[in-house]
Order: C-alpha cells, then sequence, then structure tokens
C-alpha cells in the first residue's frame, strides 16, 4: 500500500514538473516532426528525379525542429519561485534534457530506419545530438524562449554554405550535412551535446524578463 | 559550526549586508534584526526594499554581509537548504504556469519545498482556504483577476505554515475589502511566525505591522514600532509635501494620515543626516 501511494505521489509530482515546463505539447511537437520527416524522407526517395542524398534537407531540419521544442522547454514562468526549490536543480535539468531527447532520438531514428544511404538514422540521431547541445548552450546564454535561433541560424548558414566534398575541416563544422558515419561530425555534435547539457545542468537557463 | 551574530534561533539577523547590480549599490551595510511579529518594510521607489526581500528569500546572493534566518546562517549550502523548507515567499511579480490550476499550481510549490507528500492536499486546501479562494481550488489561475492570483500567490507562501514568511507587495491589486481580510490574515500569522511585508501602502503597515523599518538608497533609514512612527507624524509639519519627488511618497487614501506624516518626517530625516555626514 505504501509503495503504491509512493508510486501513485511520484508520478503526480512527474505530471506536476511536465506541466509546468509544457512537456506535453514538447512530446506532440516532437511526434509531429518525426511523422513530416519519415514522410518527406520517404517522398523524397521514391521520386524518380532524387536519390538518397536527397534526405539531407530531412536529416537536417527534422532535428533542428526537435532540438527546438526541447530548448524552449526548458523556460520556467516563475523563475523566481523555482529557485526557492530545497532540492538541488541539476539533476531534474540533467534528467529533463536526457529523457527528452532520448524520446526525440528514438522517433526521429524511427522515422528514418537504418542508414539509405547513410543519411539514416545515425545521421538523424548525431545532428538531434548536435542541435540539442547548441540548443541548450543558447538557453543558458539567451534564455530558454530565444534558444532554437542560434542553431537555426549556424544550420542554415551551414546547409547553404557547405563543400560538395566531404574532407578536412568541413566534416566538422559542417556536421550536419555529413552522412551518418562521418567520425569528425559526430565528435562536434558529441562535443556540443555533452558541453550544452552539462552547462545547462550547472547553470540552468539565463533567467528573462529583467 | 559557524559562529552566530545573535543567540536567537528565530527572525531575522543581517549584519554589514549590501548588494551590488553592476555599478549600482542596492543595499549599502545593512543591519536587521527582526523577531516574530509582522515587520513592515517602507521605502522610495528604488530604494532596496525588493533587493532585500530576495536575498532573505535567497534567490539572490549578497555581495558581502552575513544573513541569519530561524537561527541559520544562509550561507551554508545544508542551513540554506533548511532555512527554504520553513521559509513563505511571495515575489513581486511570481508569474505562474500555463494551464495550471490553483491547487496544481500551490501543490508544485509544496513540491518544491520537498513538503511530506502524504500531507500536501491538506496543505493545499488550508492555505487555499486561508486567502479566501476555496470555491476557486480547481480553476485556471490563468481565468482569475489580478487580484484573485495574487492571492494564489499568497497561498503558495503559506502551504508550508512557514516560519519566516517573506511579502513583496502583497496587497497590489487587492480589493479593499480584501486587503481588510489579507491584513487580519497577516496579524495572525504573525503571532508565530516572523512575517516582513514590503508595501507602498503606508495602511498596510498602520493596520498590520507592529514594527516598521524605512529603507532608502538601500540603507536602513528609519527602525522602530508603527506606533513611533505614528508618533512622529503626529509632532512634524503637516504641510511637508514629502522628502523628495512625489514618487518617493507612499501611497494612501489619507494623504495627511499621521503615519505618512511620519514616514515623510523620518525619511527627510534620514536624508538631512547623510547630507550633514558628507560634508
Amino acid at each position: 500500500m505504501t509503495a503504491l501511494n509512493c508510486r501513485g505521489r511520484s508520478t503526480e509530482t512527474l505530471r506536476l514538473y511536465g506541466r509546468s515546463r509544457g512537456l506535453p505539447a514538447a512530446f506532440a511537437f516532437l511526434l509531429l516532426t518525426a511523422a513530416l520527416a519519415a514522410w518527406a524522407a520517404d517522398w523524397l526517395v521514391g521520386h524518380p528525379h532524387y536519390g538518397y542524398g536527397a534526405r539531407v534537407p530531412v536529416v537536417v531540419f527534422g532535428p533542428l525542429l526537435a532540438s527546438a521544442a526541447v530548448g524552449t522547454s526548458l523556460h520556467t514562468p516563475s523563475d523566481e519561485l523555482d529557485r526557492l526549490s530545497v532540492g538541488p536543480w541539476w539533476p531534474r535539468r540533467l534528467a529533463h534534457l536526457l529523457g527528452l531527447t532520448a524520446l526525440a532520438g528514438l522517433v526521429l531514428a524511427l522515422a528514418v530506419p537504418g542508414e539509405p544511404d547513410r543519411y539514416g538514422a545515425a545521421a538523424m540521431v548525431r545532428n538531434l545530438l548536435g542541435a540539442t547541445g547548441g540548443s541548450a548552450l543558447a538557453a543558458v546564454a539567451l534564455g530558454a524562449r530565444a534558444s532554437w535561433l542560434p542553431m537555426c541560424l549556424y544550420t542554415g548558414s551551414v546547409y547553404l554554405s557547405a563543400p560538395r566534398t566531404r574532407t578536412g575541416a568541413a566534416t566538422s563544422w559542417a556536421w550536419p550535412m555529413q552522412p551518418g558515419p562521418e567520425p569528425g561530425a559526430w565528435v562536434t555534435a558529441g562535443t556540443l551535446f555533452v558541453v550544452g547539457v552539462g552547462l545547462h545542468a550547472w547553470r540552468g537557463v539565463r533567467r528573462e524578463g529583467r | 559550526m559557524s559562529a552566530r551574530i545573535g543567540a536567537a534561533t528565530s527572525g531575522v539577523r543581517v549584519a554589514g549586508l549590501t548588494v551590488r547590480h553592476r555599478r549600482t549599490v542596492a543595499l549599502d551595510a545593512v543591519e536587521l534584526d527582526l523577531d516574530t511579529g509582522v515587520h513592515g518594510l517602507l521605502g522610495p521607489n528604488g530604494a532596496g526594499k525588493t533587493s532585500l526581500i530576495r536575498v532573505l528569500a535567497t534567490v539572490a546572493p549578497p555581495t558581502e554581509g552575513r544573513i541569519e534566518l530561524l537561527g541559520l546562517d544562509i550561507s551554508a549550502h545544508q542551513e540554506r537548504t533548511e532555512v527554504r523548507r520553513r521559509l513563505g515567499y511571495l515575489p513581486q511579480e511570481f508569474g505562474y504556469y500555463p494551464g495550471f490550476t490553483v491547487r496544481e499550481f500551490v501543490s508544485y510549490v509544496a513540491w518544491l519545498k520537498e513538503m511530506p507528500a502524504h500531507s500536501v492536499p491538506r496543505a493545499v486546501e488550508r492555505a487555499v482556504e486561508r486567502v479566501g479562494l476555496a470555491g476557486r481550488l480547481d480553476a485556471k489561475v490563468k481565468t482569475l483577476s489580478g487580484g484573485m492570483a495574487r492571492r494564489v500567490g499568497i497561498a503558495q507562501a503559506l502551504v508550508n505554515e512557514p516560519d519566516l514568511l517573506l511579502l513583496d507587495e502583497p496587497t497590489a491589486g487587492l480589493d479593499p475589502e480584501q486587503r481588510v481580510e489579507f491584513r487580519a490574515l497577516l496579524r495572525e500569522l504573525g503571532a508565530t511566525s516572523t512575517v516582513i511585508v514590503s508595501t507602498h501602502l503606508v495602511e498596510d503597515v498602520a493596520v498590520a505591522c507592529g514594527q516598521v523599518t524605512l529603507i532608502d538608497s538601500g540603507r536602513v533609514a528609519y527602525r522602530g514600532t508603527t506606533a513611533s512612527l505614528t508618533e512622529l507624524g503626529g509632532t512634524a509639519d503637516p504641510t511637508a509635501s514629502g522628502a523628495g519627488s512625489p514618487a518617493d511618497s507612499p501611497q494612501t487614501s489619507s494623504p495627511s494620515s499621521p503615519i505618512e506624516r511620519g514616514y515623510t518626517a523620518a525619511l527627510r530625516a534620514h536624508r538631512d543626516a547623510v547630507t550633514r555626514g558628507k560634508q
């Protein structure tokens, strides 16, 4: 009975925390993004004039949209009251970002399963990690509500300016455009994710409206 | 164990508290010693009242100085955590979570304060009842009027039955009837807790507070009982228009009330003393 009560209370606590951060809307947005990515990837590959390379915009902009949902979910409407918390915030911040990223990674990977051909699940997950890390960094520096902006600008610039050849430094700085197994791209995206998530867990988002 | 500022284990002890926001000094070596009861915090706009309340609420760090709340030194992490369990705080602007009902909002704050989960439902109902919103427990906060939302803010501050209650402009947006009820609630709370009310409304202080502290330009300009501040107004020149701009004057429905004159006289005396000190 006590165990049941404890579980009920934990569920209620999770529910309140989730609603305080608008997580139901973020979940819905992630599912919609994944569905859209699945449809777009299928349509592009099935088109007689396009090949697998046509999936590039899907693996670039799908994770970008998902990272925007994750980043804006870090916003709290009452930062002043949250600061009164008796318990430390860093484990909650860490769980929030890791949990939401895992969910986004799962649904986006399912949207483009396998590696057809190399713009598949691996590229999608890598780009999600990098974009989420970038959004988390932006949330710490600018605030959660504007956290999507720097990654949008960067990704848009890279999409327009990345070289066709996949050699040298471009595999690192143009990481969103690289095929799944490219090590340089994974290093950049992984570093962004670790630094972004770590800094957010440590500092939290920048206060807004003051 | 860190050295204590005083021997008491309740209330607020502040020594040499300085708060700077970039180049601006919000609080300048403030000394305070407050025990159980209702304490009014008065002062002109920008005097440093909100800075003081935020530091006491442990949501903003001091630049210098020592702060002891409920007998605990809040510079130590563990003691600060213990204080937060026993603290209630109404910020000037608290915001609210979209979609939350009154019950959910107050429950969320109870969770932040790590109240025992089995006691939360009853504590939430009691806090909401105390601010007169029992009939609105399941209404969405965003559908409430400004005054009602303010009362929800007061309810969240009361949910853990705090030993130290910090209220920043609590009566803003309340209608006269609600204000009268709220002052009665303050007096009730002050019987067992240390309550600090930052306000522009001198009437709130006159009716609900036993002690008053006047802050001006980050310094304590006056400390005493509400009766002594009122007395000061009784003997001061009733035609004195104020110590500064009209914005410096507290808001009251009776601009020539003795306590308002006392406020003005105390502020003027403090500023004269500061000016003399500089010469």
